[in-house]
């Protein structure tokens, strides 16, 4: 195992679940679907580390994938105006790879995953929607929020092939690589939603220092995971990369 | 008249879907003010729950148990309910069944995430049946939905396009998942393989009928019925069966033209209204969605003798001929 593999193994996942789910006319006018890589890795993370892996499990894992993609479009609908056909599109795109991640699924008779799924879908709207609920609100629930956004369908994977020894870590790194994206844009003069609601929270505090620390924070907690692991050293370099 | 005519054919079904109802709020409860107060929002603006009722009396055809059929009837009413939030960002409408949409109520962000909720509640509750074959009916029928709204947009503001091509739209639109309903409730209901098959061709037949009849009020119907102006169908672009009808027509096709065009003015839409209705396509319209309500019953009658055979009929024949 060493990083060439980790990243064809990645990049397999990612040409499976855009073969999947293309669709000719999305793609013309909404682009390819949108995957995050990290998000990829952790889901493969237990099948790199040499755990017990079916078709199935890949077939599974991809599913995960498709949902992040389907959510990930309709993150793109702008709040006032959906009238372009592009943007009209991305809603269908959604929505199509909503269908087809369910197909899969139903195909393999996969029940559970259906459920542990949804509920996650459920949790990341209820997270999302926050923005538009600032009031009474803690820097550490955009923190929460964030997290749930980047691996509550990780989780529920992980949960369903009990793969719990790995939640932690994906929970931990994949938090940290979203704060440490959010605040790049907030350095680049461009904060996010989440950002500002951040800032809201915090008021006087400056919301960079509040991110710089929180990201620190949860560098520490992988860095004590992976020292205490078993995993080779491709995969730690892999996880440390994913958080740097 | 209508909702009374609605009501007195529900009524039978009155207990089993008041269970429904309450279903469907108790799914629709979420930890964020917010996403509650989006979908029930919806949820209280009403609809006729069509889809329920045709999963209730396919699942009677059998061995009928609420406590089973639910989870499937309301998932089927979510599913629903989420694409008429998603469309409503798509087509940018303000007001459905003469209530502010979620994206005009909030914006199409919130809209998003509520779709999103609601579609995602409705899967948690068909999880519920383990049947496999439930799910795949299910999972096919929605992506099939999603294929013909894109189908919707790519035949939108096209004056070539034919008949076939919005037969081929509204199959998906609409008749696929009142098929599905009637195909769902039968398996639940554990009814025999070939009456299954009838049961979903039914739903089908009496799906494309519907739709056709919807089409028609579009253009019939008072804004007020509506609760959004008439003809909205076509001021978004979308060429149903009566504009098809009439597009040759040297009269109404300059009101078409302006309409796709988006410069039709308030007086000409009134004129293209009145135009429509007096014209023949509304009686030729009618009539295909009569032959297809004719597929249906031939339908039902072909089924075994059962009480719940008059009830699919006189509710096709209500879809068929309503007014509202």
């Amino acid at each position: 195992m060493d990083a060439t593999t980790i990243g064809q193994a990645v990049g397999q996942l990612k040409t499976y679940i855009l073969d999947t789910i293309q669709h000719n006319t999305l793609l013309k006018y909404t682009g390819t679907p949108l995957l995050n890589e990290k998000q990829l890795f952790f889901l493969l993370l237990p099948k790199l580390n040499e755990e017990a892996w079916t078709e199935e499990t890949t077939t599974s894992a991809m599913t995960v994938g498709i949902v992040h993609a389907s959510l990930a479009e309709h993150d793109r609908i702008h709040e006032t105006d959906a009238t372009s056909k592009e943007q009209q599109l991305t809603v269908l795109s959604g929505d199509y790879y909503s269908g087809r991640y369910y197909q899969l699924l139903a195909q393999t008779g996969n029940v559970e995953l259906i459920r542990k799924l949804s509920e996650a879908i459920v949790d990341r709207c209820e997270h999302e929607i926050t923005v538009y609920e600032r009031e009474g609100r803690y820097f550490q629930d955009w923190v929460k929020a964030l997290s749930v956004i980047e691996t509550a369908l990780i989780e529920r994977f992980f949960y369903v092939y009990r793969f719990d020894s790995y939640l932690e870590v994906m929970q931990e790194a994949l938090t940290a690589a979203r704060l440490n994206r959010e605040l790049e844009a907030l350095i680049k003069g461009e904060p996010s939603v989440y950002v500002n609601c951040m800032q809201f929270s915090l008021g006087e505090q400056p919301v960079g220092e509040a991110l710089r620390q929180e990201i620190s924070r949860r560098k520490q907690i992988v860095t004590a995971i992976l020292e205490a692991s078993t995993y080779n050293e491709a995969l730690k370099q892999a996880i440390v990369d994913i958080v740097s | 008249m209508e909702k009374m005519k609605l009501k007195l054919l529900y009524a039978d079904l009155k207990s089993d879907i008041e269970v429904i109802e309450k279903e469907l709020e108790t799914a629709l409860n979420s930890s964020s003010h917010l996403l509650n107060d989006a979908s029930l929002h919806l949820l209280q603006a009403g609809g006729k729950r069509i889809r329920p009722v045709f999963v209730l009396l396919s699942a009677k055809m059998g061995r009928y148990e609420i406590d089973r059929v639910k989870h499937i009837a309301v998932p089927l009413e979510l599913i629903h309910m989420a694409s008429l939030v998603h469309d409503d960002v798509i087509d940018d409408s303000e007001m459905r069944r003469g209530e502010r949409t979620v994206k005009a109520q909030w914006n199409n962000r919130v809209a998003m995430y509520t779709g999103d909720f609601i579609f995602a509640r409705a899967l948690e509750h068909v999880t519920v049946i383990e049947h496999p074959r439930v799910h795949q009916i299910l999972a096919r029928t929605m992506v099939e939905i999603v294929n013909g709204e894109v189908i919707q947009i790519e035949d939108k503001f096209r004056l070539d396009q034919n008949i076939k091509d919005y037969f081929r739209r509204i199959k998906r639109k609409t008749a696929l998942l009142i098929e599905s309903s009637c195909e769902l409730g039968a398996i639940v209901g554990e009814v025999e393989p070939e009456n299954v098959r009838r049961l979903k061709r039914y739903g089908y037949f009496v799906g494309m009928s519907f739709q056709i009849v919807d089409d028609i009020l579009d253009f019939t119907a008072t804004d007020k019925e509506l609760g959004k102006p008439a003809g909205s169908d076509l001021l978004q672009g979308n060429i149903t069966l009566p504009a098809l009808l009439l597009k040759d027509d040297p009269h109404v096709r300059p009101y078409i033209d302006k309409a796709i065009e988006g410069t039709l003015t308030e007086e000409e839409r009134k004129e293209l209204l009145k135009l429509v209705r007096k014209s023949n396509a509304i009686l030729e319209a009618a009539k295909i969605s009569d032959k297809y309500l004719k597929k249906a019953l031939k339908e039902v009658e072909a089924l075994p003798p059962h009480p719940m055979k008059k009830k699919l009929r006189d509710i096709a024949l209500f879809m068929g001929k309503r007014k509202f």
